[in-house]
């Protein structure tokens, strides 16, 4: 029998279970087994709120569970209890980062089962699209900004999120509102565009610009930065088909798809812009699509306010548009028209459609049975981040905890848009 | 020669019916067969096709007065009132071609030159036929640039109804439902052109006894009920449909309510009832709902737990049981039918062999051979076949001597003719009480349970037809009622007394298993409550 091993330097190692002297030797080395731990729900990096409940061997991810749902607001339930212009406020809180891309979504929707789709007026599409890309803009912004802290790099992140105020500063003088914008109404726009919108776009565009190069400069060829995103979280072309993904994600993979090219809506076909594709499908590529994406956007408002015409900022049609508060108050035709608009709500023809645009993380759609009535019968939104937060059991197998944080922050999972 | 100018005709006319009694037409290309009779407005619900129409009412005589409702008919030359128009064998009927649907803008566009920009303040909006025909068949703006006509606002036609003669669009059914429904003509049109106003004669009043059915009927926001006017805008209410409880009748009828609180009752459609109807005085009935009610039991005539009420009732009725002959049960007439079977049963279960009836003395006067009928208790006949049923012998509470040698009562409802109430509570007799509202004995009892009254209870009653008939709960109860039936089952768990019910249904089926004339009955789906401000409009 071996003499007993000094133990007391391992003393302080053993804490509860056992006394030191009775461990075997094996049992004095560091467990093999796995142990689970729990990333989340409250959590930095964790984007909104989802827990991964996660087994670890060390610091490696072995198997993951990832559970969203925390922010479920009962977004379809509930809009079959609202009319549908009382949707839009609700669209806001799917993707908070881009909440004018959501709007523009769901009033496409309904303005295609009521047959008004090619009867916007020109001035609200490039409207539409002017604010479209600006909260595109804010997306990635705050998507690269974000995951760059995370990594260490705090001031990308303030670079980023100071340019992003600025959008913002610029959509609440739009719409009144700096995040939850609900500006956009079935049949165009709440109302026009602010005086000085030129200028002050310009200006902010160019100003955005210069802090691009400085983001760029401290970021792209940055070791630590490149380390922690290149060939991490990679996903092929192929498992980003089989698995739904689209926006910045599938095209970080090479999948060139984009609704704004591929199934043009609006005044996206009288604008130029490119569609960038990775080729590794790892969060560095990811990270450069959004920044291209970013340059592309830049690109599209500048030929939008070149363009844009002037002219209503509502569709002419009785069944959707409000008529002026002069008339509402003053006839009876008016009166009986508003009221009706706001206590029973727009009517939409019995049938179903679905309707899609290019999100900040992809293709956003939505899906809207009418039986006819003020409000919908059936809503369903189709949310990329519900999707991609669905291969990121998959893309953080196998890799360390630590890089868990940029694989989520560049799925750009948005709680809000992914619980619904 | 045929003068249309809608579509052409449909190539092959539908063959005739082969029943005598039937006759099939053809309303915007599809083919209907509806009963001799009927007429085209009626024809074209059956297919789902609702043709706007003001003065249209299924329950009033056909006048065809306000023009809303005119549709094509082939080989006619001119529109024709479909509300008038009876269908006949091969009729080709157009209801959205050029000529009717521009008829319907332009009667609307007529009858809002002057109507009111009323909508905020009035209490029809949003349940309002105008409103709905003009968003629906019209949607124009108002080429009118004149002053409208004006008139008087707030003309007080009796004691129930106010008329703004500015909203009247003159569709007169106000004055056919008087005629009709109360039998008495109590309002007419006066002057000519837009000077037409409804009115009263000089120095009348509408004040007959299902005046209130005038302002259901309005399609407009011109006849408004004090009841309701300025209370509660329409679009928040939610719908229950349940029977009134106001007598023996059982009008049918749907709780307007909102946040556990009813605001008005409206009749609901029973051919075999009310039709269309119901009487003033039913309509006012919601108000006792929240009238001295019992939230939570008493002991003594002070609040206690269920837990403590019932030790208490237990303790007294066990000793009051040691002679069965000295307690007596009194069933309610005012009460449901589930309520009266599950304590009938409990005092059977119990020994007791005095069994009483109790109800409102009845109103003769109310008799009209209308509606109104003189037993103001809503189950009286309930309770006699359940009573007949079960064996069970029972004398009215109020006859004489009846109460004389009992030493305790259990009682039912908050009714109880025959008994005074006993301020000094020196009456020996002990009562157990399960009932809605703290009023007569209830505030003698030495334990009173708190019960739900009518709206708040899934339950049945019988009216004096024999009508089975179902209401729905629409609120919650206050504080701790329960269902009675549900009191008299706690009542027996702690007087060794097994009930296994735990569902109003439960209690129905034993009980249509009990009543011979109810074996076929079944119970029907708890009813939701609709939203009014998706049930478009009313009136």
């Amino acid at each position: 029998m071996a003499a007993p091993r000094d133990v007391t330097s391992l003393k302080q190692l053993v804490l509860g279970r056992k006394d030191v002297q009775d461990l075997s030797d094996t049992e004095t080395e560091l467990p093999h087994e796995l142990m689970t731990v729990n990333m989340g729900p409250s959590h930095p990096a964790m984007h909104g709120t989802v827990r991964i409940v996660l087994s670890v061997d060390g610091e490696r991810v072995v198997k993951s569970d990832v559970q969203p749902g925390y922010l479920h607001r009962c977004f379809e339930k509930e809009s079959e209890h609202a009319t549908y212009t009382q949707v839009f406020p609700y669209t806001d809180r799917l993707n908070y980062v881009s909440p004018m891309i959501n709007n523009v979504g769901w009033a496409m929707a309904v303005e295609k089962l009521m047959g008004l789709t090619a009867r916007i007026p020109k001035r609200t599409e490039y409207i539409r699209v002017i604010v479209s890309e600006m909260s595109r803009i804010t997306d990635h912004l705050t998507c690269i900004g974000a995951s760059a802290m995370e990594l260490g790099a705090f001031t990308a992140f303030l670079y980023f999120l100071k340019s992003r105020e600025w959008f913002y500063e610029l959509l609440e003088k739009v719409s009144g509102a700096r995040l939850t914008h609900s500006y956009v109404r079935v049949g165009g726009v709440a109302k026009d565009l602010p005086d000085n919108f030129d200028a002050d776009l310009t200006r902010t565009l160019n100003e955005t610009e210069k802090v691009m190069v400085e983001v760029e400069g401290l970021l792209n060829n940055n070791k630590i930065f490149r380390d922690r995103m290149a060939g991490i979280g990679a996903m092929t072309k192929q498992e980003a088909l089989a698995t739904g993904c689209v926006g910045p994600i599938a095209r970080a993979c090479g999948v060139d798809y984009d609704v704004r090219k591929d199934y043009p809506y609006s005044i996206y076909p009288e604008v130029e812009f490119d569609v960038p594709v990775g080729t590794t499908g790892d969060c560095y590529d990811r990270y450069l699509v959004r920044i291209e994406e970013l340059k592309q956007s830049i690109r599209i408002l500048r030929q939008c306010l070149k363009q844009i015409p002037d002219g209503p900022t509502m569709v002419d049609d009785p069944r959707c548009s409000l008529p002026p508060k002069r008339d509402t108050y003053n006839t009876i035709e008016s009166m009986i028209r508003h009221f009706k608009h706001i206590v029973d709500g727009i009517k939409v023809p019995a049938g179903e459609g679905y309707s899609f645009v290019e999100g900040g993380n992809g293709e956003l759609g939505f899906f809207i049975v009418s039986d006819g009535t003020g409000r919908p019968y059936k809503a369903y939104c189709r949310s990329p981040s519900f999707v991609h937060l669905s291969t990121a059991s998959q893309l953080i197998h196998n890799h360390l905890i630590a890089d868990i944080v940029p694989i989520f922050g560049m799925i750009n999972m948005i709680g809000g848009e992914c619980d619904k | 020669m045929s003068v249309t100018s809608g579509p052409p005709t449909t190539p092959t006319p539908p063959a005739p019916a082969p029943n005598p009694d039937t006759v099939t037409l053809t309303i915007d290309g599809q083919a209907v067969t509806v009963a001799k009779g009927t007429n085209v407005l009626e024809a074209a619900r059956t297919l789902g096709i609702d043709i706007s129409a003001f003065c249209y009412h299924p329950g009033l005589p056909i006048v065809a007065q306000c023009r809303q409702c005119l549709v094509s008919v082939e080989k006619n030359p001119k529109l024709q009132p479909s509300c008038q128009q009876v269908c006949g064998d091969g009729m080709v009927v157009h209801t959205t071609d050029k000529q009717s649907t521009l008829a319907r803008q332009q009667m609307l566009e007529f009858t809002l030159v002057n109507h009111p920009i009323d909508c905020p303040i009035c209490d029809k909006a949003g349940e309002c036929t105008l409103q709905k025909l003009y968003f629906e068949h019209d949607n124009h703006d108002s080429r009118v640039d004149t002053p409208k006509v004006e008139k008087d606002k707030a003309v007080d036609l009796g004691p129930h109804i106010v008329l703004d003669q500015e909203r009247c669009i003159l569709c007169s059914r106000c004055i056919r439902t008087c005629d009709v429904v109360a039998g008495e003509h109590q309002l007419e049109f006066a002057h000519r052109g837009d000077h037409e106003v409804l009115t009263t004669a000089p120095g009348a009043q509408l004040d007959n006894a299902y005046s209130l059915n005038t302002v259901d009927v309005c399609p407009v926001g011109a006849l408004t009920a004090k009841d309701f006017r300025f209370t509660m805008r329409a679009w928040e209410l939610e719908a229950t449909p349940s029977v009134c409880n106001g007598c023996a009748t059982g009008c049918n009828i749907e709780i307007h309510h909102k946040q556990g609180r009813a605001w008005r009752l409206v009749p609901r459609h029973n051919p075999d009832v009310n039709d269309y109807w119901m009487c003033d005085e039913g309509r006012f009935t919601y108000h006792d709902l929240r009238e001295k009610r019992l939230a939570a039991p008493l002991v003594d005539g002070l609040p206690a737990g269920w837990d403590r009420a019932l030790r208490m009732a237990a303790d007294r009725i066990k000793s009051a049981l040691t002679d069965s002959s000295t307690v007596g049960v009194v069933l309610s007439a005012v009460c449901s039918n589930e309520d009266n079977f599950a304590l009938a049963k409990l005092a059977q279960a119990w020994g007791v062999r005095q069994f009483l009836i109790a109800g409102k003395p009845p109103v003769p006067a109310r008799a009209d051979g209308r509606l109104r009928a003189a037993d103001i208790n809503p189950n009286t006949n309930g309770v006699k076949a359940i009573a007949d049923a079960l064996k069970i012998t029972i004398k009215p509470s109020s006859d004489p001597g009846v109460l004389a040698g009992l030493r305790m009562l259990i009682v039912l409802g908050d009714v109880l003719p025959g008994y005074e109430f006993d301020p000094g509570r020196t009456n020996p007799l002990e009562i157990i009480a399960i009932s809605a509202h703290e009023r007569a004995h209830v505030g003698n009892a030495r334990v009173a349970l708190p019960a739900c009254d009518w709206a708040e209870l899934a339950g049945t009653i019988t009216n004096a037809k024999g009508h089975v008939q179902r209401m729905h709960a629409a609120f919650s109860p206050p504080g701790h009622a329960i269902p009675g039936w549900e009191a008299a089952v706690r009542l027996g768990a702690v007087t060794n007394v097994k009930l296994t019910w735990t569902h109003a249904r439960e209690v129905f089926k034993d009980m249509c298993a009990a009543v011979p004339a109810w074996s076929s009955l079944t119970w029907a789906r708890e009813a939701r409550p609709l939203a009014l401000r998706f049930a478009g409009s009313r009136g």
